[in-house]
């Protein structure tokens, strides 16, 4: 069954359609990446799907049940987890804390939250700076972070939202294979991005999104060489 | 601080410690000191520290900044004094009426304010509170308006009395203590650090910021009450604005999001304000230019600044400067 | 009917000194996103120094009165320069305590400013000079008390003047910018802070002059300014944050609400229902009259 499901989702603000009968699924275990020239809805989209924003019109399902009416802290219950472009973490703590607190968040025991944060922290390469305050990290380390608070306790599908913007070659790197890494263990995800390598590299299957439709949807390679696609990209000016 | 040290559960271990080690200290002040007078200016100096522990708990760990905590004291002492005047009901019915009905009224506010940040929430707490004084001063049939009401003492014994507020303070630090070890305390600090990022976690921010409203008004009530008894008189005063810019100068200067820095800045700043009378009634201005000095140049406060002190000296690596101010 | 009329007139007439006295505050919350506890000091301010000065110093009011403009002017851009610049010291930085800071700060400042006049003047409250002596005379049915007349001319005048500062000068258009996005705007060359210090000047230079046009009506004591703010909180709600028009339009609306209401409903809790609607805007409609609905995600 589809893991997460959408159907004719229809956002306007103002007399601007942002985004307008977009339908797709997210099969599970795949990685299927949410492409798009600026301005195309695709962080619109994204925020319907994780509950910050309610559609005017559509539907949508996770794992098969309605989920149009759940707020962010209900579908964190039910496994849909979001990464935010502008990483959010809990700065005044540390940030072994920071995935404590995330773990307790999602229901863990105390000491199972423990046990699976330092895990986490080594699998991150953040041990060195786990006793710090989250707001003395640098922007790659707290991304990182986020990524350890998303999965201390795996979801059923981790939304991403322009995860490996700004971020540096190296930091790029770690987090890939983390995503790799964990997709092999059969954990779905949709990754909005910008960033076409990563995208070709990472994702199974690609959806395009143009001034708030969908465009093109299928396997990366496909939709990358689909001429709608080319034109949406070259039309606006974006350099992808 | 970096290294363990910094890990919240150990921060707050040395908070509790400090803080435990001043409400000793102050049981055994009255074997030294017997003047009835200075025993009264220590219980006052207990309620505001009551009242700061009660407004950070909102403010400081919860990152709500209410302006409303003297207007729940006042709640509080008028819930007992009304009792007693209209229904001459024993004391400890009003006060336990009196931690009942703010709590329940602290929650209802929290309900109303939920989707209200920072200047926002400062805005209608404030209307709030002064709505809540005006009625209360006006209202002259039920209240007695600003003449105010008496109400019964506790006890005669004024050493009594000292020990039931220490008694009171020292219950509700240790209660503090107890929720913020655990995932209340956690999901609190979250809440202030990144509201959104709480909720998409999976944190139940509803339920965890009208709880820490109702507490904080609770024990703001539950102090008013209290002081009714002490004072024998409540007066719409108790909620005047001035009173939270007083409590907010003793939390901010103590150590705002820590258990210790309330009662600190409270027992400073009001021992020092009396000791100040004596130099012609400065102490609202020298402590006015605290509080902007502290919020400008000293966040952590008098209790933060001196637990990094202890920090290094313990030989663990001094915490950088913050990358932004 | 001629006393709706004139509850209507004396409505608006308050209205217009509520706009003198609110319009700076929106300006700040417009820029800042922040709200300045200790406006109603400024007006404060603005009081005492119209009355000290031509009272003192023997001087005639109607000098008196820029000298409170300037003095207003002066405190506001002094209160900038010294604890406003960690609202906005660094873009993308952790601004974690600004909302707090703002909070506590403007509190403490306005304290420090009650206190430290009330120990210098002294706490009882002065009688400020009239800046003509006609006390009442009449315009078609109604009648009018001179210095509210002179006071209510003046105070259009400065917000006409204000609004065509805003909206035509190079300065206006920069605070425009400004208030709309801090980063885009000085991206595009403009001195975001010293825009920031002239706005800053110019709500204390407002307040101010409220302060020192009101001063004959409602005589200035240390804590006078508590009045000035809460009407200004309420109606820089009412109006929708940072909308200077519509702390306008609901300056005038106060006005003459409040005018009715102490006159058909309650005179003691005419100051509360003020605050029951910036209550009840903030749960309903808290984008105000005017303003934009907004979410961050």
């Amino acid at each position: 069954m589809t893991l997460l499901r959408a159907e004719g989702l229809t956002k306007h603000f103002g007399g601007v359609a942002a985004v307008e009968q977009l339908s797709f699924g997210v099969e599970p275990g795949e990685i299927l990446g949410l492409i798009g020239p600026n301005g195309s809805g695709k962080t619109t989209a994204l925020n319907m799907l994780s509950g910050f924003l309610a559609p005017d019109a559509g539907r949508m399902w996770l794992d098969g049940a309605p989920m149009e009416r759940l707020s962010p802290m209900q579908l964190a219950r039910r496994g849909l987890l979001r990464m935010f472009q502008m990483t959010r973490v809990f700065a005044r703590v540390c940030a072994l804390d920071n995935l404590l607190t995330a773990g307790l968040a999602r229901g863990l025991a105390e000491d199972e939250a423990a046990r699976r944060a330092h895990e986490l922290l080594a699998e991150l390469t953040l041990e060195p700076v786990a006793y710090l305050d989250a707001a003395q990290l640098s922007g790659g380390q707290r991304k990182l972070l986020e990524f350890g608070m998303c999965f201390i306790e795996p979801p059923r599908v981790a939304l991403l939202d322009e995860p490996f913007a700004a971020v540096h070659p190296v930091m790029r790197e770690t987090m890939a294979k983390f995503i790799r890494r964990r997709n092999a263990q059969g954990h779905t995800f949709l990754l909005v991005s910008h960033d076409m390598p990563i995208v070709v590299e990472l994702c199974h299957r690609a959806a395009c999104m143009n001034a708030g439709r969908l465009i093109a949807i299928g396997p990366t390679r496909d939709v990358l060489r689909d001429t709608a696609v080319i034109e949406a990209y070259l039309g606006s000016g974006s350099h992808g | 601080m970096s290294g363990p040290g910094n890990l919240w559960r150990r921060r707050l271990a040395t908070d509790f410690r400090a803080a435990l080690a001043i409400v000793a200290l102050l049981a055994v002040l009255p074997l030294m000191v017997t003047s009835p007078y200075t025993l009264g200016i220590l219980i006052v100096s207990m309620y505001f520290a009551m009242l700061a522990l009660g407004w950070n708990l909102l403010a400081g760990f919860t990152g709500q900044f209410s302006l409303a905590p003297a207007a729940f004291a006042m709640l509080g002492a008028y819930t007992t004094a009304l009792l007693d005047y209209h229904a001459k009901a024993p004391l400890a019915l009003g006060i336990s009426a009196a931690i009942l009905a703010t709590a329940l009224m602290g929650w209802l506010l929290g309900r109303v304010v939920l989707r209200l940040r920072g200047p926002y929430l400062a805005l209608t707490t404030l209307s709030f509170a002064e709505i809540a004084r005006v009625v209360v001063g006006n209202s002259h049939e039920f209240t007695r308006g600003d003449q105010g009401l008496n109400v019964p003492s506790l006890m005669e014994s004024r050493v009594g009395y000292y020990y039931v507020f220490l008694a009171v303070l020292a219950a509700v630090l240790a209660l503090l203590f107890m929720l913020m070890r655990g995932r209340a305390g956690r999901f609190w600090l979250a809440i202030r650090d990144d509201e959104t990022g709480a909720e998409s976690r999976g944190i139940n921010v509803v339920r965890y910021k009208t709880l820490a409203f109702a507490l904080s008004c609770m024990v703001c009530g539950l102090a008013g009450s209290l002081y009714g008894t002490f004072s024998q008189l409540v007066s719409p005063e108790l909620g005047l604005l001035l009173q939270t810019g007083l409590v907010i100068a003793m939390v901010v200067i103590g150590g705002i999001g820590t258990l210790t820095g309330p009662i600190l800045g409270a027992l400073l700043v009001y021992l020092a304000s009396e000791w100040m009378r004596g130099f012609g009634n400065v102490q609202m201005i020298v402590f006015a230019a605290l509080v902007i000095v502290f919020a400008r140049f000293f966040r952590t406060g008098l209790w933060g600044l001196a637990s990094s002190r202890l920090a290094t000296r313990g030989g663990a690596p001094a915490k950088p400067a913050p990358s932004s101010p | 009917m001629t006393l709706a009329l004139d509850l209507f007139v004396n409505g608006l007439i308050f209205g217009l000194f509520y706009a003198l006295m609110a319009v700076g505050l929106a300006m700040i919350f417009g820029v800042l996103k922040i709200v300045n506890f200790a406006h109603g000091e400024f007006y404060m301010v603005g009081a005492y120094v119209y009355v000290l000065v031509s009272m003192k110093l023997g001087v005639s009011p109607w000098i008196a009165l820029p000298l409170a403009a300037l003095a207003g002017a002066g405190l506001g851009w002094l209160v900038e320069r010294t604890l406003m610049r960690p609202l906005y010291a660094g873009y993308g930085s952790w601004s974690i305590m600004k909302d707090e800071y703002a909070v506590v700060v403007t509190f403490g400042l306005s304290l420090l400013l009650i206190n430290l006049v009330d120990k210098i003047v002294g706490p009882y409250p002065y009688r400020g000079p009239a800046l003509i002596e006609t006390s009442r005379f009449s315009v078609g049915p109604v009648m009018l008390n001179g210095q509210k007349l002179i006071a209510a001319g003046l105070s259009v005048a400065l917000l006409v003047g204000l609004a065509l500062f805003i909206k035509r000068s190079l300065w206006g258009r920069q605070i425009q910018a400004v208030a709309q996005n801090r980063l885009g705007a000085s991206l595009a060359g403009i001195d975001a802070t010293r825009t920031t210090s002239l706005i800053f000047a110019i709500s204390g230079l407002l307040a101010a002059l409220s302060g020192a046009l009101l001063a004959p009506l409602i005589n200035p004591s240390p804590d006078v300014g508590a009045f000035p703010a809460i009407k200004s909180y309420v109606i820089v709600v009412l109006g929708g944050m940072g909308s200077i028009w519509g702390a306008m339009i609901a300056s005038l609306l106060l006005g003459v609400l409040e005018s009715f209401f102490a006159v058909y409903v309650s005179y003691d809790y005419r100051d509360a229902f003020g605050l029951l609607i910036l209550i009840a805007v903030l749960i309903f409609r808290p984008q105000g009259l005017v303003g934009e609905r907004g979410r961050e995600v």
